[in-house]
């Protein structure tokens, strides 16, 4: 009975913290790696230097974790005040059950809501309805194919791939090279997720990938089962390294670190992982826009946006209010920028000061974007991710097995769409 | 209760019958905390298996509030019992077709349990064979072999996904495969390999067990009368004899407790899981596929169905044994 040991938990901790003060503001936060949690701690401290009078209590659980523990946060009598948590599918699932409080109130008057670019500020609403004001983006970061410049000139590669002839003729090159083209670290599932993500996207479309993400098409449509031929391609290539499901994605880094492997399709996070664990690889990092597949079809980037929310039943609401206020404030999205690179959803923040090419391309990757999306599990149902992923992992395992696959997906998607339609 | 004290009531002169009320004030507290905690959720278990709770809102129960569907609309999705199905008919053999997840799952438990009765009393049985004779050097064996037991399942699930690790580099099998001159193409995946995963978690597993056992037959060993080992030497049995005739069969109760903690450490087997490979690479257990489905895609009431046919499966075993002890308590 382990799931009432961590309710438990759970519970005893809220409870500490809710007795800690009235006064305090409850922070829950997801910032588990290394260097984010640096910089959210930073966040708390500026804070409470300047409020010694309403301090955050700050409460950090590990990333993958908090996905669990947030639905006890949530449906306890006294919530946290503040959380992170994700823009899209997945915050809707909370609005729609009245667990996140609606700050329309404050975000709707001057200089608060539309300090923001016109993008973020509807990801600020439910993300089906364009309702209300639950969700503070705060930062968003881009993904793309990194790669190591000195492992592509050792492999005679003189620019990066922008077609998929082009990448799939890297690949080929890596390996005559001995070099393996593409490292990945499958364990958690969701970096495999971001390559379904982008062969659909290149393959189909953003619009079509996002239907697919909201149920409304089919699995076995002829259109996934060509993403799914693409993919195949990359087998057929020997693009991947072996093993990859026995390493979380920082361990997969690893390959590239040491010079084994050359490629890894990874968010922009990486790069924190590169700076606190493997600071030479921070010097022969760079990246490209993932390769064209179909020149038909619009340009699609995921840029995933982090950010908070207030709980509905917090016992604080004053105290939480002002402190998203502050979280969503140039100030600290300048923090963010300046110390981890995360790219800032308000128009008034100063990017004078960004001297890194990196950064800089990747704001103009994701602004030249025709359609931006969240990312796979955050655009779908935590349940139809699950078993979307899965369903990768297995096309992993036993390629030829895709019919099957899709077919069994398929029905889980009906069942899904079905089941959803039941609670409504 | 009240009857009980009507009775004593009316009683209260005769004291031959009047009863004494401390025990039952001491068994109140615990009772009451044992109702709220575990046979309350256990009903409550069975109750949120008929419905689509997402762990928020009002469970709703299937075929009252969600006509559409049957009562059993969770176990349907787990057995998916097949609507063709003909006794004696060759086209369509299978009662059931069953969720693949669960299919998965249950063929794990169950080679978890029968290499859990096996290996680990085995190999502990014989250990503590050799180590109850005084030996050189055996308490620090003994302290060895027991020393896992102290590290928690996650962190034993840490130690193991580093020695499989794949990486010839990291890994501690493969590094010694690799140096030893086996090619690098030749390696086994561990973890990553779906036909080896499972048994790699299972042996970590037996890896902490093994110690255990050891130690419930080392202390069954000492209870054990010296003059039976001492009459039976004079009458010249020899050492398997010994051990066969006398030794063994005078373990007999350590041997079952030790058979029924296995069949119930295999049955809740998931932390190994959840740290190792979360249920990935055909390594799902019944315990960790309910955890995910209630607490991962916030499908609580699909949870419980698990839930509720891992403690039937586990009531089988429990019963059993009850039933032996209840048995052997007559006989005495």
């Amino acid at each position: 009975m382990s799931k009432f040991k961590s309710l438990l938990l759970v519970l005893v901790l809220l409870l500490a913290v809710s007795i800690a003060s009235a006064q305090d503001i409850a922070y829950s936060s997801n910032q588990s790696d290394p260097e984010p949690k640096r910089v959210d701690e930073m966040v708390v401290e500026m804070w409470n230097e300047a409020n010694p009078d309403m301090q955050v209590v700050h409460d950090q659980v590990g990333h993958e974790d908090f996905k669990q523990a947030i639905r006890a946060f949530l449906t306890a009598d006294v919530t946290p005040d503040v959380l992170t948590w994700f823009a899209g599918n997945r915050a809707n699932f909370f609005i729609d059950r009245g667990l996140i409080a609606d700050f329309s109130s404050a975000w709707n008057q001057e200089g608060f809501g539309d300090a923001f670019s016109p993008g973020f500020q509807s990801l600020a609403t439910n993300y089906l309805d364009g309702e209300g004001a639950y969700f503070l983006p705060g930062s968003y970061y881009w993904w793309a194919m990194y790669y190591r410049p000195s492992l592509f000139e050792q492999a005679g590669i003189e620019s990066t791939p922008e077609t998929w002839d082009e990448f799939l003729a890297a690949c080929d090159a890596l390996n005559e090279a001995g070099i393996t083209p593409i490292t990945i670290g499958t364990k958690f599932r969701w970096t495999a997720a971001g390559w379904f993500d982008y062969l659909n996207m290149r393959q189909n479309g953003p619009q079509f990938h996002l239907d697919l993400m909201l149920l409304k098409e089919s699995y076995e449509d002829e259109r996934v089962m060509e993403t799914f031929a693409r993919w195949q391609e990359l087998f057929d290539h020997n693009c991947f390294i072996e093993d990859a499901s026995a390493y979380s994605w920082q361990e997969a880094v690893t390959f590239m670190a040491n010079g084994e492997a050359a490629m890894y399709l990874m968010g922009d996070f990486i790069r924190d992982e590169a700076r606190a664990n493997f600071p030479e690889l921070l010097e022969d990092l760079d990246y490209f826009q993932f390769p064209v597949i179909n020149p038909d079809v619009p340009i699609g980037e995921d840029a995933p946006t982090d950010g908070w929310f207030l709980g509905a039943n917090s016992a604080n609401p004053e105290g939480a209010l002002a402190f998203i206020e502050f979280l969503g404030s140039a100030e600290v999205q300048q923090v963010f920028l300046n110390e981890l690179g995360r790219l800032p959803t308000r128009t008034d923040v100063d990017l004078s000061g960004v001297e890194d090419p990196l950064t800089i391309r990747g704001i103009e990757l994701v602004q030249s974007a025709d359609q931006v999306l969240q990312f796979y599990d955050r655009d779908t149902t935590p349940e139809m991710a699950d078993a979307g992923m899965d369903a990768m992992m297995e096309f992993w395992d036993n390629p030829e097995d895709i019919e099957e696959i899709l077919e069994i997906l398929e029905e889980d998607r009906v069942r899904i769409a079905e089941e959803q339609a039941d609670s409504e | 209760m009240t009857s009980l004290a009507q009775y004593n009531s009316k009683n209260k002169n005769s004291t031959k019958r009047s009863i004494n009320w401390t025990p039952y004030l001491f068994l109140a507290i615990p009772l009451v905390i044992y109702f709220m905690w575990i046979i309350a959720p256990t009903f409550y278990t069975f109750f949120l298996s008929f419905t689509n709770w997402d762990g928020i809102e009002t469970p709703q129960v299937y075929g009252i509030d969600i006509e559409n569907r049957s009562l059993f609309y969770n176990y349907e999705r787990l057995l998916r019992p097949n609507e063709d199905f003909q006794l004696f008919s060759e086209d369509e053999p299978e009662l059931f077709k069953f969720d693949r997840d669960f299919e998965t799952a249950i063929g794990n438990n169950v080679r978890w349990l029968i290499i859990f009765i096996t290996v680990p009393t085995t190999a502990g049985l014989g250990l503590a064979m050799i180590f109850n004779a005084d030996m050189k050097g055996g308490r620090w064996f003994k302290i060895s072999f027991y020393a896992p037991l102290v590290l928690s399942f996650p962190v034993i699930g840490l130690i193991w996904a580093w020695v499989y690790n794949p990486n010839p580099n990291l890994g501690l099998i493969n590094s010694l495969l690799f140096s030893m001159g086996m090619p690098e193409d030749n390696l086994p995946g561990w973890l990553s390999d779906a036909d080896m995963a499972i048994y790699a978690i299972i042996f970590a597993a037996v890896w902490r067990q093994v110690g255990y056992v050891m130690i419930l037959y080392l202390a069954g060993l000492k209870n054990i009368d010296p003059t039976l080992v001492d009459a039976a030497q004079v009458d010249g049995a020899n050492r398997w004899q010994l051990f066969r005739n006398v030794i063994f069969p005078l373990l007999a109760p350590v041997t079952t407790i030790i058979v029924v903690i296995s069949i119930i450490d295999s049955l809740r087997s998931f932390d190994l899981v959840q740290v190792m490979t979360r249920g990935n690479n055909g390594t799902e257990v019944l315990a960790n596929y309910m955890y995910m489905e209630a607490f991962n895609n916030y499908k609580m009431g699909f949870g419980a169905s698990i839930a509720v046919f891992l403690f039937l499966i586990s009531l089988v075993f429990i019963g059993f044994y009850l039933f032996r002890t209840y048995k052997e308590e007559v006989e005495y």
